[in-house]
């Protein structure tokens, strides 16, 4: 199978599993106890509430109903959102950049750090390096990550005032009044980025550091190894171009089956930061009950999650030879 | 001749006495893992003792009692020795309670993972065929969508959340981790010869699997349940912080959104920092356990 | 011309429980175009030899005392930068690659275009076309020079880490037991390719194995150690022929040959010792039939009895 073949195979593998959770979260909230439909608010205008129980069959029979939803997801009708009261849609579309901004780049960097470290280190073989670093490893690991971003804004934006408190913008900065350059709007997502960024990236780059250690400790006992030595090769090259790059196979395993993990940790983030993305949004629709908002940013979110790891099985794909499409 | 037969027939306890004497010897060369056990402890001590405070003084129940001389939050005084929160309740007491509800919801909801887990991985990896391919299927989902989304969107469904749900969710998203190990370690052992003669005995699937492969298994599931009780920890407390959690129980994680939401992060460091820290520490203490239990399960990293 | 020349090499290893004499004062010395073979038990030292040659010992070795004579300098004196530069280019070796010799990310040809390229500043074009040149030489296909390892079998591994070995031109080439992971029939094409490219191109080799019956085949001088310590040394037809220490007569009496006449295949008595606390005296006199007292208190001199041939042994007068 070629490459192309193999991204299809899994884009229609995402597709289907979308599929079936879209239908689990419509079972999920008609067959729950609670509310009857999960698409008409109490407090919406009467008119509302007749467009909505047409567009949506609520008088018709489950089945049907089913139909319906199945109908209205494929055009991208995701329901009206009761709390905010505008189409689901159009809400998740402006929440999605936020969170792919700071989920792809906090995962690759923690990723990009964790094995350059974790190269470095094994490398040295024990010492204080290593102690240190397995110690700091273990340490960001049990420490939840939404106290070291609570801990993380009061020192440095509220006592040393470096960095905002939290938000994703500066309302002067992109408001109607003040015409700001690309640029300056840059920078100031930049700005606001850093702290939540960086909370987000100590915390699953850890994880990267001691597996990648473990793995380089493990490939230089591999004959290759030896073999390169044994070439004349100098030290650096061995370490890097021979031992690093096998090593991290394991690390890019890791970085697919952990991206749960990983996603957990940017919600938890995005409610710290208050950064405006959709691990927030679902966490607000959630408890406000606002259940077409949160069946849509979860349906969407774990669209984002199943992209990302597709992603990252190319990526392992690319870089170890062995494996057969 | 009956001394011959005395000392070979060893008694039931007299063997698993042995067997608990020397894991423990075993363990005790970890000393990281020793570390652990000694942390547990104390914070044992510490849930046990969070009975006394409200006992002592009805101000000092933890979710309720309030001091009628404070209104508010106060730092750290003789009365209060971690303060008082925004409604004047006692932090301390707070604490105490939290590390009973941390030990409760940690340890039940990893068990209870860990044994659907193991029996998922035990029945799925003897019989294979369709119920392997749909139980496999299933932790796969499972594992591949974050934890939290999948909790607010059933909390969010169900409406209101009690802390037993909290632990039933934990559970309910920690299975597939263990049933993967467990499965593959089942494959392995089935092929052994010990496996066949049993078969070819006439034993049935379900002696096999119980009697035959699971004690092989436990270790590895014991293990499992170690570095889960952390993940659920630390799970519950990111849970409570973002507003899911059991409002009525006074665990860490609540603490730490009480002061979130109550707009105290920046002014009491004696309200922000205990409850993270006993979080951390707690969930470390488990993970040591977890290594210290790994160079038992796994041989080859004994004697290094 | 010698081309090496080990002298009194004393190595131990350091372990957990002690100090692993490996190599006890072994000498010998490998003449220009000649294939010289090492061989012994397991856990004999003539990996570890081969090893201390090219100076790839792993960190808990130390040479103890000694010296391994090249090109007029001895290679325990060099740096490890100096030493970068001898090996592959003046000394080089043929590893057991049906194991992992091969880097399993990175094509073949790449691999032995670096090991080109490390050591002589030729373009890439022409370190290919050498390689291409290298594979007709040990029977691949230079077509598939771009796969990767997993790709191969076995003995087409074996033909690469050949090539590659053959890649720089080298003095000399360590062979270490490149056969042993291989099935019979590979085994026998391989020792006869090393065979045939050895006298083709006046290949000098040490030839390390514990199959007394490769070496035998493929080389003209022979080293037999037992338990780090060298028992005798001779051209392979005075070796077999008259054998005279008592370790190599038993390993002769311990394999059967098919032309001669039947006989009861007799195994050496005994394990071999355990190097953390060898025997006092001559290592092998727990095992030898001719054991003496002398034999367990003083250690035998190395000595030659004519035309090339010694051996330790105090029986031999």
């Amino acid at each position: 199978m070629s490459l192309a073949k193999f991204v299809a195979k899994r884009v229609l593998e995402i597709v289907v599993t979308l599929f079936i959770i879209a239908t689990l979260v419509f079972l999920l909230f008609r067959l729950m106890p609670g509310d009857a439909s999960s698409v008409v608010a109490a407090k919406m205008t009467p008119e509302l509430k007749e467009i909505l129980r047409a567009r949506f069959g609520l008088d018709k029979p489950l089945w049907q109903q089913y139909l319906i939803y199945v109908k209205n997801l494929l055009h991208g009708e995701f329901g009206t959102s009761f709390y905010w009261e505008g189409d689901v849609f159009d809400i998740l579309k402006a929440r999605m950049l936020p969170t792919v901004l700071l989920f792809t780049t906090g995962t690759l960097l923690a990723y990009a750090l964790g094995v350059n470290l974790g190269r470095i280190i094994a490398w040295k073989r024990g010492g204080k390096l290593e102690y240190g670093s397995t110690l700091t490893g273990l340490f960001l690991r049990t420490m939840p990550m939404f106290w070291v971003g609570l801990l993380a804004v009061w020192v440095f934006s509220y006592r040393l005032d470096l960095f905002p408190v939290g938000g994703m913008k500066t309302p002067e900065i992109w408001g109607a009044t003040v015409e700001a350059g690309l640029l300056t709007k840059i920078l100031d997502v930049a700005y606001h980025l850093f702290l939540p960024l960086t909370v987000y990236t100590l915390a699953i780059f850890a994880g990267n550091m001691l597996l990648m250690k473990n793995s380089m400790l493990e490939t230089l006992k591999e004959d290759y190894i030896t073999t390169a030595r044994a070439k004349g090769l100098p030290e650096k090259k061995i370490r890097d171009h021979h031992a690093a790059r096998n090593a991290m196979l394991p690390v890019v395993t890791a970085l697919s089956l952990g991206m749960a993990f990983s996603f957990n940790g940017s919600i938890l983030t995005e409610k710290v930061f208050s950064w405006p993305g959709l691990g927030r949004t679902l966490v607000e629709a959630s408890l406000s009950h606002d259940y077409p908002l949160a069946q849509g940013a979860f349906i969407l979110l774990a669209g984002v999650v199943l992209v990302a790891v597709l992603f990252s099985d190319i990526l392992y794909a690319y870089l170890d030879p062995r494996i057969k499409y | 001749m009956t001394s011959l037969l005395h000392t070979e027939v060893k008694t039931k306890w007299q063997r698993r006495k042995k067997w608990v004497k020397n894991t423990w010897m075993l363990f005790k060369k970890s000393k990281v893992g020793v570390l652990g056990l000694v942390i547990l402890a104390i914070f044992f001590v510490l849930a046990l003792a969070s009975v006394i405070p409200p006992k002592i003084n009805e101000m000092y129940i933890p979710l309720y009692g309030t001091d009628p001389e404070i209104m508010g939050i106060s730092p750290p005084s003789l009365r209060h020795p971690l303060g008082t929160d925004f409604m004047g309740r006692d932090l301390f007491s707070q604490l105490l309670e939290g590390a009973k509800w941390a030990l409760i919801v940690g340890i039940t909801a990893a068990t209870a993972a860990v044994v659907v887990g193991t029996v998922v991985g035990l029945v799925s990896g003897y019989s294979g065929g369709i119920a392997d391919t749909l139980l496999q299927r299933t932790a796969d989902i499972l594992l591949t969508l974050p934890g939290i989304p999948i909790i607010l969107v059933i909390g969010a469904a169900l409406g209101q959340v009690s802390i037993w749900t909290v632990v039933i969710l934990i559970a309910l998203l920690g299975w597939p981790g263990p049933s993967k190990v467990i499965r593959a370690q089942v494959l392995s052992l089935r092929e052994r010869p010990f496996i066949e003669s049993a078969t070819v005995s006439g034993a049935s699937s379900k002696r096999i699997i119980f009697r035959h492969i699971a004690p092989n298994v436990l270790p590895l599931s014991f293990l499992y349940m170690t570095f889960g009780v952390t993940t659920a920890i630390l799970l519950e407390a990111g849970l409570s912080f973002i507003g899911m959690g059991d409002p009525s129980t006074v665990s860490w994680g609540m603490m730490l959104q009480w002061c979130f939401t109550s707009g105290n992060t920046f002014n009491a460091p004696y309200w922000l920092l205990p409850p993270g820290l006993c979080i951390t520490v707690l969930a470390l203490s488990f993970y040591l356990i977890g290594i210290g239990t790994q160079q038992i399960v796994n041989p080859r990293l004994r004697e290094r | 011309m010698k081309v090496l020349e080990v002298q009194n090499l004393v190595m131990y290893y350091r372990t957990m429980k002690g100090y692993v004499k490996a190599v006890d004062n072994v000498s010998f010395d490998v003449e220009k175009g000649e294939a010289m073979g090492l061989v012994g038990e397991s856990g004999c030292g003539k990996t570890t030899i081969g090893m201390s040659i090219l100076g790839l010992l792993p960190q808990n070795a130390a040479v103890q005392s000694g010296k391994i004579l090249f090109r007029n300098g001895d290679l325990l004196e060099l740096s490890e930068k100096e030493m970068q530069h001898v090996r592959w280019k003046g000394i080089s070796m043929i590893f057991q690659a049906a194991m992992n010799a091969l880097n399993p990310v990175h094509r073949i040809e790449d691999q032995i275009v670096e090991a080109i390229k490390t050591h002589e500043n030729i373009s890439k074009e022409e370190a290919r076309k050498r390689v291409a040149q290298l594979y007709t030489l040990v029977g691949l296909d230079p077509e598939r020079a771009r796969d990767y390892p997993h790709e191969y079998s076995g003995g087409m591994k074996q033909r690469a880490v050949i090539a590659m070995a053959l890649a720089c031109n080298p003095d000399i080439i360590i062979a270490d037991e490149p056969t042993t992971a291989l099935d019979v029939i590979v085994q026998d094409q391989i020792i006869s390719e090393i065979k045939k490219l050895q006298q083709e191109l006046q290949m000098t080799m040490i030839y390390i194995s514990h199959d007394i019956s490769v070496i035998a085949e493929s080389c003209e001088r022979i080293a037999v150690m037992y338990a780090g310590i060298l028992a005798e040394y001779a051209n392979a037809v005075d070796l077999f022929k008259n054998p005279m220490h008592p370790y190599t007569q038993a390993l002769m009496s311990s394999f059967p040959s098919i032309k001669g006449p039947k006989k009861r295949l007799i195994p050496v008595p005994g394990e071999p010792p355990n190097l953390l606390n060898p025997p006092r005296g001559c290592r092998f006199h727990p095992r030898c039939p001719l054991a003496m007292d002398v034999c367990k208190k003083v250690v035998p001199e190395f000595t030659e009895y004519g035309n090339r041939h010694w051996a330790a042994c105090h029986a031999l007068g």
